[in-house]
């Protein structure tokens, strides 16, 4: 899979199909860092290891490169959603990026619970099945079951936030200027942690139907916690209701910003366990 | 045209997490976390995500600047570097070398303080250097020296993820250390106990287990009533003490004073939950402290920790993963500023100045006459300014916000003769100066930092630095030729190489060998892999040793004048004195303005509302604040952060010394509370 990504990479700089390469890099001594390729010689040293999410990084490439500089970016699935959601979002010209997929392993996909460990556009690796989140013990405890335990569980957890903005400045598709949470209406500043609704459940909403469940806002939660899962009841909602799932293609429209009030696609009744408002209202 | 990314380390705290700045056209544009890193695997805080933002900042120092009467005036470096050295000169010819002093720091680099203390030593035959070390952990330093020899957090960050129980005295690591905190849940995660003790509810104490609000300074009480219930209960580490102990006799004497009921009395807590705490962390299968300037910024801070220490050792939680004491230390390279030797009773490696071997050896290396004699310390240099000392030379520090009594500090440092300061921006002690000499940061210069953990750490030039500044490296060689010293180094890899040949325990340190994950010391030689944690088999001194702790109680205790404990610190998204975070308009933004932290109840009584103008005074000056109403602080208590030069807290502590280590008491004093008048409410 490697030799083969090297052989693409070398192509589109020789061919001068883009400018730069977004990749990782293996320096001297070992040391891996992402790195934009531009000539063939350093193409020997790229690496594929760890997982390293780059759409966020392309993206500010992109957006201080010269006009019809033409960006390449090797995309693991969720890089590669995160950036078809971009363009979508008229947050990235097209014409400008270009992608390597590359297929994830089962190990990185059970890591992930990622529901599609490989991109559309897939150029190298073989795809492996992808794996059901809901199946997973730690999510299920976080999102399944009885609601007020669940939030103790949450509020617990969320208490621990330090405020670093990380999952926010990680997030591939944070993109907003201004920030809503830099707003003083919504969140305090000066203090920590940050409120649990007007901080987590604000980003957290705000991304219901853009987040790829790429992980990179959990991955750099210095506290650990479990970001993902707060996404995963939106997301499965939307696939389950309007069919409708962040990143796939540039085409299909978000049914927030365009269906909502037509006939859900599926049907209409809600998965239970996304279901808590009226537990609560019963009880 | 395409960006570079290069990784460097954060510039921040101690934990000395790892950065890939972004760099396009020279300049740095971004902040990205390193995955990579071995400490900070990915993740930042708030100040390591905008550690860029301040470095092209408009104040930043582009030109070397002179005094002529009331203004600075730009001049070159060719007039700069001979007016310092003939004025320094000068002084010691007048007044004798013992009459210069000089500030190293804990934000500069390992090469940086070592030649700062080299050229210090060798030019002017004194021992008169030191820097804020003295401030934060000078107490760690000098009590884990008597107690294991090794005056340095024992294990390694990540092994905190490991422990049953985490005990953490005086730090709150969420705002100040928030990558360690990480590390704590982790063990959080995994089953854990934490148990606070800060008189405050901080961030870390609203996610413990338990939290002991004890009366500000009475953590002797609260440690001695600790142990005294683990030996009454027999649920120390006999085998332990008997194979690795000294002092043990002293140590149970001493407890028969301390019974539970009395510490009890002392913490204002109850005996039941002394008794409690004392046997979770005994019966913990590994325990780790975790402490901070909660235990060291006391008049008793050696004591204090000492008693950790004590602790810890008694029950046998020391010299193994995961158990062990984690001093966190504040600055960048504070760890590595005192391993450099900035300290004015010791060479590089805590060799003694007053020991003849190591002065032989350092006179020998360096081919000049050195002097046996300790230099004074920060404190006393600054309180002596105009005295003993005559000329000064600051790199990288500020006390004119970070000391205590800050009021006395600025009458001394205007009773100098002549000050040098070299720095990044036009600080507040900057202002004092007859000659400002511009310096690099962090992302213009190569050199090593060393974090909490013993880490050398590898710091890559990004970009150049800004007009005329040059790094410190560069400036303190120019400057030690200007005084007649050969520094021959073109490199600072050359001199890693001679701190490596005068060191042992870095004798394996070699640039090349940082790149990937850094070296954590001792590190004798260059097939040593570096050690994760210190005293294995034996202590660095051979047997431990149990140091009975004298308790002293805060020298100000709140009376009818002055009825508040003040306590400072810090708050999470501003850094120190400000010079950096103040001018990252991120950081900025999240809190503009200083404020100090009064109880709801306090704030009624004297009519404060959230927000009000309040006055804190205290015996040595006071402060106009903005009042933060919380339950953080207890009832009588008020916190101020010290981070504002508009509102130093500073002005109003107590600049009384702990004896052996000469910190001062920054935690205590007493202040009174009132409401500004109306007029100057500012609505």
């Amino acid at each position: 899979m490697l030799q083969k990504v090297k052989d693409i990479t070398r192509s589109i700089l020789a061919e001068k199909q883009a400018d730069g390469v977004l990749g990782l890099i293996r320096g001297q001594w070992n040391i891996i860092q992402p790195h934009v390729f531009d000539n063939l010689r350093q193409v020997d040293n790229l690496v594929l290891e760890p997982k390293w999410l780059l759409a966020k990084m392309a993206m500010t490439v992109l957006r201080s490169s010269p006009e019809g500089y033409r960006l390449a970016v090797i995309a693991r699935g969720c890089d590669e959603r995160a950036l078809t959601e971009l363009v979508k979002r008229n947050q990235m010209e097209k014409d400008r990026l270009l992608t390597i997929g590359i297929a994830c392993s089962k190990e990185q996909a059970e890591i992930c619970l990622c529901q599609r460990p490989y991109p559309e556009k897939l150029d190298a690796g073989e795809p492996v099945a992808g794996v059901d989140p809901f199946a997973d013990e730690t999510t299920r405890d976080l999102l399944v079951g009885d609601s007020r335990a669940r939030m103790e569980k949450w509020a617990r957890l969320l208490k621990r936030c330090i405020k670093c903005y990380g999952c926010r400045n990680s997030c591939p598709i944070c993109v907003c200027i201004p920030c809503k949470l830099e707003d003083e209406v919504w969140v305090e500043t000066g203090v920590i942690p940050a409120e649990m609704i007007s901080y987590h459940l604000i980003r957290a909403f705000h991304l219901s139907d853009t987040c790829v469940a790429c992980g990179a806002c959990q991955e750099a939660c210095p506290v650990h916690i479990p970001l993902v899962a707060l996404q995963r009841s939106m997301r499965e909602a939307l696939r389950q209701v309007y069919g409708y799932e962040a990143g796939l293609d540039t085409e299909m429209r978000s049914p927030i910003l365009y269906d909502l009030f037509k006939k859900p696609a599926a049907g209409q009744i809600l998965p239970d366990w996304i279901n808590s408002l009226e537990n609560d209202n019963e009880s | 045209m395409n960006p570079e990314f290069i990784k460097t380390i954060c510039p921040y705290c101690g934990t000395g997490c790892g950065l890939i700045v972004k760099v396009e056209n020279g300049r740095i544009v971004g902040t990205y976390p390193d995955r990579e890193h071995p400490v900070s695997r990915g993740t930042l805080c708030i100040k390591g995500w905008f550690a860029h933002e301040f470095v092209h900042h408009p104040d930043r120092l582009k030109t070397p600047l002179v005094r002529i009467g009331n203004r600075f005036e730009a001049i070159s470096w060719d007039e700069a570097i001979p007016l310092a050295a003939e004025k320094l000169k000068a002084t010691a010819e007048t007044y004798g070398g013992d009459a210069v002093g000089g500030l190293c720091s804990a934000k500069c680099t390992n090469e940086e303080n070592y030649l700062f203390q080299k050229l210090i030593r060798m030019a002017f035959k004194t021992n008169n250097v030191d820097h804020c070390a003295r401030l934060c952990h000078a107490p760690t330093a000098a009590g884990m020296a008597q107690t294991t020899g090794s005056g340095a957090m024992t294990n390694s960050i990540s092994d905190l993820a490991g422990a049953d129980c985490i005990l953490i005295i005086g730090s709150n690591a969420a705002e100040s250390h928030p990558i360690i905190m990480g590390e704590i849940y982790k063990a959080v995660d995994k089953g854990a106990t934490v148990i606070v003790v800060d008189p405050r509810k901080t961030a870390v104490a609203q996610n413990a287990a338990m939290h002991l609000s004890i009366n500000p300074g009475t953590d002797i009480p609260l440690l001695a009533g600790m142990m005294r219930h683990i030996l009454d209960a027999g649920l120390h580490d006999a085998a332990f003490i008997r194979e690795r102990m000294e002092g043990f006799e002293e140590l149970k004497n001493f407890l028969q004073a301390w019974t539970v009921e009395r510490a009890a009395g002392e913490c204002g807590i109850g005996g039941d939950t002394i008794r409690n705490v004392a046997e979770v962390y005994a019966k913990a299968k590994e325990a780790a402290i975790v402490y901070c300037m909660g235990i060291t910024q006391h008049a008793c801070g050696t004591a204090n920790v000492h008693a950790v220490c004590d602790l810890a050792m008694l029950c046998g939680k020391i010299g193994r993963d995961f158990s062990g004491v984690y001093p966190l230390r504040g600055q960048n390279n504070v760890q590595g500023s005192c391993d450099m030797g900035g300290l004015p009773n010791v060479y590089p490696g805590y060799q003694g100045v007053s020991d003849p071997a190591a002065q032989e050896k350092f006179q020998q290396a360096w081919e000049r006459d050195l002097s046996d004699k300790p230099g004074l310390t920060l404190t006393e240099m600054i309180g002596g300014a105009g005295k003993e000392i005559r000329a000064l030379y600051i790199m990288a520090e500020n006390p004119a916000l970070s000391d205590p009594d800050v009021n006395h500090v600025l009458e001394s440092l205007a009773k100098l003769d002549f000050l040098i300061v070299q720095d990044i921006f036009l600080t507040e002690t900057a202002k004092f100066a007859h000659l400002v000499l511009p310096a690099a940061c962090f992302a213009e210069k190569t050199g090593t930092y060393t974090n909490t953990e013993r880490r050398f750490q590898l710091l890559r030039q990004a970009i150049e630095p800004p007009g005329e500044a040059k790094g410190d490296f560069e400036i303190l060689c120019l400057l030690a030729n200007g005084l007649g010293i050969d520094f021959p180094y073109i490199h600072p890899r050359e001199v890693m190489e001679e701190i490596a040949s005068l060191v042992p325990a870095y004798g394996g340190v070699r640039f090349d060998r940082l790149e990937r994950a850094g070296l954590q010391w001792p590190c004798p030689d260059t097939y040593h892999s570096g050690t994760r944690f210190l005293h294995e088999h034996k202590f660095t001194r051979g047997k431990g040793l149990f140091v009975t702790p004298q308790y002293t109680p805060p020298f100000e205790k709140p009376d009818e004048a002055y009825p508040y404990y003040l306590n400072t610190g810090r708050m999470f998204a501003h850094y120190h004195t400000g010079t950096m975070t103040r001018r990252s308009p991120f950081l900025n933004r999240e809190l503009e303005e200083p404020y100090a932290e009064i109880h709801p109840e306090d704030a009624q009584r004297a009519g404060i509302r959230e927000g009000d103008r309040i006055r804190i005074t205290s015996r040595r000056g006071s402060i106009v604040t903005a009042a933060r109403i919380s339950e953080r602080v207890a009832k009588g208590s008020i916190f101020a952060p010290f981070h504002f030069t508009e509102a130093r807290a500073n002005i109003l502590t107590n600049p009384v010394l702990d004896p052996i280590s000469k910190i001062p008491e920054f935690k205590v004093c007493a202040v009174k509370v009132e409401k500004e008048p109306y007029e100057n409410q500012g609505r």
